[in-house]
């Protein structure tokens, strides 16, 4: 679990530190050194048919992209938790409801819902990860559910009960803080998926807004002139494939990890 | 002949010792035991000659005059399938779960190399081992079987291809009081028949000396006492027998006499709780039927009954912890309101305290957190903190802990630490009345006993009024003044301990007590 995770902590730290080492900004043109070559002109990576820094565009893209993707992922977490640990602790009819609404939204084709919100609304950052946050909570409300209803059985809840807890403090003070290590694991493996999504919008010219630009907008132009210079292509897609993998991995070592040995019982 | 032997064997799993110096021969039609407490390595020794645990073992292990120890895994398993036969504890999980009943008789007996058994045998085999309707009971899958019926289907596993020697790890703990004298019977009356020999692994002490021939005792990974079962069981020479015998209730015990009580607190009528079955419109099961009883100050009131009884039941309704269908429960002529309208006065009259007592505590909290919160919501909001702290001290003593447990998590805690906790935390509020529900049960005899001592201690101190669910008839005379028999959700039989164990009235009573006995 360990590595992948510091494979993600310095890309991480390299889109957000790298672009203040740079002389050139994302958006900044170079006019004499349009369509360079790796190390022409000082531009390590070389420019782009605009004549902007790729290297720079590359951290500010990755940048961007792990933004919007931790954003979106805590949106689903917020949204997820609330919903799943009232479904869960309520119980009986308000839960029926509650996740027929999910199982609704699930059958949703969300990718269509995404764009359709990005056309309406125009597109801004803002709406690109509340948009994601808002489909992908679903598998994470699915969760908070199922752990809640099982903490829900366990006699440290009744024990609560008998000491005169109310439901709400019961809720908030013992059932919650139990959630947090599953809850941090889907987290984990929310943010993959969103990064996903994110790219897949920008690539096609639904996400991030030009000048501004990430992973997937980089991957676009990449693959544009693939035939000619294919790093433009190979090192954006490289680093999405990179983060992507490493938070996968490390999401399913800890939930494994919490699913094998972390709720260990009682021996009798 | 011996058919099993070991000699100086000893366990280890890594660098850590976990077995060592047993000894024992089993001859054929011969049963020996191996007992001792959570830990003590008993399953350890049972398991590892065969390669069936994570240990390694040393010394030597003879099955049938054939070394077993340094035998090649491919060696191990011809040897297991052909000559050995094994019983768990757990009926469910030890058999697969989309095999039927057929399948598994059929894979058990062609394991040593025989032939498939056609269908009349198997129809024999499930005879053999007493199960009712074996023609329809071939076809099932294990979850349509109850407890006992997959014990049965498992033993019959286990004998179907005609094993020397059988091991049998805690076969009846997992199933009820009646169920496992049938089940143990079955089991013994096999291997005598059959001369197999058997290892039967158990923490049962006082059923043992009637199943056993010899026994060993294990302490630590290390035989405390063996010898003659009968002879262990009534007159223990070891300290270590000595204490878990005395630790250990038997319906022959002489009574010792308990605190007098005085007057009444509780008092409940009629009371029922029916469930909704679950499913489309598929009725109702009567947990509760119709139950009454009283309870008074300083008096322990045991309820007994099998699993599905609905003793856990009662006890929740009466707390407040669970639903009730109709019915009274008064306290000193008062009546209580139902679960969720219960006032903070209400809540603090009486506390539960639960079986499994590392289950029982938020496993993210510390120690002085969990005592306190009764305290801090029932008796006493706003005290302040010296005072807090002063009262868990007191009560971390009250209950036989050192002060240090304070600031323990619920993670470090040990079952009987645990169970302890528990009951500090039910006595933070001042309660009035304890519901203990099978509160010493998932625990180790020598730690079950420290702790139904300490409710006796609690009792006589603070005059508590005890109500005591619990399976065990024998620990139920040993603590209890009455006794309710629950049988099928009704209160059968209410009778003093004298009384009912001297002539029981109710046929559910007198089952209980042979199947105890």
């Amino acid at each position: 679990m360990r590595i992948p995770l510091i494979i993600v902590a310095i890309i991480a730290l390299a889109a957000l530190i790298g672009p203040f080492l740079l002389p050139w900004g994302h958006a900044a043109i170079d006019w004499d050194y349009v369509r360079a070559g790796a190390f022409e002109g000082g531009h390590i990576l070389g420019t782009d048919d605009l004549g902007r820094d790729r290297l720079a565009r590359l951290l500010v893209g990755t940048r961007i992209t792990m933004t919007v993707a931790l954003a979106a992922a805590l949106v689903a977490l917020v949204i997820g938790v609330i919903w799943g640990a009232i479904a869960g602790w309520m119980g009986g009819r308000t839960d029926e409801v509650m996740m027929r609404i999910v199982d609704g939204l699930y059958a949703l084709p969300f990718m269509f819902v995404v764009i359709l919100l990005m056309v309406v609304f125009g597109r801004s950052i803002l709406l690109v990860f509340i948009g994601i946050g808002a489909v992908e909570w679903l598998t994470m409300a699915r969760v908070v559910r199922g752990e809640v209803m099982a903490l829900k059985q366990r006699p440290f809840v009744l024990a609560a009960e008998a000491a005169g807890s109310s439901g709400t403090r019961t809720l908030i003070r013992h059932i919650l803080p139990n959630i947090g290590p599953v809850a941090i694991a889907y987290l984990m493996l929310t943010v993959p998926q969103v990064v996903m999504v994110e790219s897949f919008l920008s690539f096609l010219g639904l996400g991030v807004q030009e000048p501004l630009t990430s992973l997937g907008i980089l991957v676009n132009e990449g693959a544009e002139e693939m035939d000619v210079r294919p790093v433009g292509l190979l090192l954006p897609g490289g680093i999405l494939v990179t983060i992507i993998v490493c938070l996968t991995l490390a999401g399913e070592r800890w939930r494994d990890r919490l699913t094998g040995t972390g709720r260990a019982k009682a021996s009798g | 002949m011996t058919i099993f032997s070991l000699s100086d064997f000893g366990v280890h799993i890594g660098a850590r010792q976990l077995v060592s110096g047993v000894s024992l021969e089993i001859e054929a039609g011969e049963i020996v035991a191996l007992a001792g407490a959570s830990g003590s390595g008993k399953s350890l020794t049972a398991m590892t000659a065969f390669g069936l645990s994570a240990g390694a073992g040393k010394g030597s292990a003879r099955l049938d005059g054939e070394e077993l120890i340094g035998l090649p895994e491919t060696a191990l398993a011809r040897l297991r399938a052909q000559h050995v036969g094994f019983v768990f504890q757990q009926p469910l999980t030890a058999l697969t779960p989309h095999r039927s009943v057929a399948q598994h008789l059929g894979e058990a007996a062609a394991q040593a190399g025989g032939k498939r058994p056609g269908h009349s045998a198997m129809i024999a085999m499930l005879e053999q081992v007493g199960l009712a309707d074996p023609q329809s009971k071939l076809k099932q899958f294990p979850h349509r079987l109850s407890g006992g019926e997959r014990q049965r289907v498992l033993i019959a596993c286990a004998i179907a291809h005609a094993p020397r020697l059988l091991i049998a790890d805690e076969p009846t703990s997992a199933l009820d009081a009646s169920l496992r004298r049938e089940i143990i019977d079955l089991l013994t009356g096999i291997c005598r028949e059959k001369q197999m020999a058997m290892l039967l692994v158990s923490h049962d002490l006082a059923s043992i000396e009637r199943d056993a021939d010899r026994l060993l005792l294990l302490k630590d990974g290390e035989v405390a006492e063996k010898g003659k079962a009968a002879k262990i069981a009534s007159q223990p020479t070891s300290k270590y027998g000595k204490a878990l015998m005395a630790a250990t209730p038997r319906l022959t015990e002489k009574l010792t006499p308990l605190p007098v009580p005085t007057d009444r607190l509780l008092e409940i009528r009629d009371l029922s709780v029916r469930f909704r079955k679950p499913g489309w419109r598929s009725g109702y099961i009567d947990a509760v039927k119709n139950a009454s009883l009283d309870l008074a100050r300083g008096e322990t009131l045991a309820v007994v009954g099998g699993s599905g009884s609905g003793k856990s039941t009662l006890g929740r309704a009466v707390a407040g912890l669970g639903p009730v269908t109709s019915g009274e429960i008064s306290w000193q002529d008062e009546r209580l309101p139902s679960r969720g309208k219960r006032s903070r006065k209400h809540r603090q009259l009486m506390q539960p305290v639960f079986q499994d007592p590392v289950a029982s505590l938020n496993p993210r909290w510390s120690v002085t957190d969990i005592i306190l919160e009764p305290a801090q919501i029932l008796a006493s909001p706003d005290a302040p903190p010296g005072q807090r702290k002063s009262l868990v001290t007191e009560l971390l003593r009250e209950v036989d802990l050192p002060p240090e447990f304070a600031s323990r998590r619920a993670a470090q805690l040990s079952g009987g630490q645990a169970q302890r906790v528990a009951i500090a935390r039910a006595l933070s509020c001042q309660p009035e009345m304890l519901l203990l529900d099978e509160a010493t049960s998932a625990l180790d005899p020598l730690v079950a006993d420290g702790v139904s001592k300490l409710f006796r201690k609690l009792q006589e101190e603070r005059g508590l009024a005890l109500l005591f669910i619990t399976h065990d008839l024998a620990l139920a005379r040993r603590c209890a003044h009455r006794i309710a028999v629950m049988e099928a959700g009704e209160i059968v039989e209410c009778a003093t301990r004298e009384k009912l164990f001297g002539s029981p009235s109710s046929d559910a009573a007198k089952r209980l007590i042979a199947a105890s006995g």
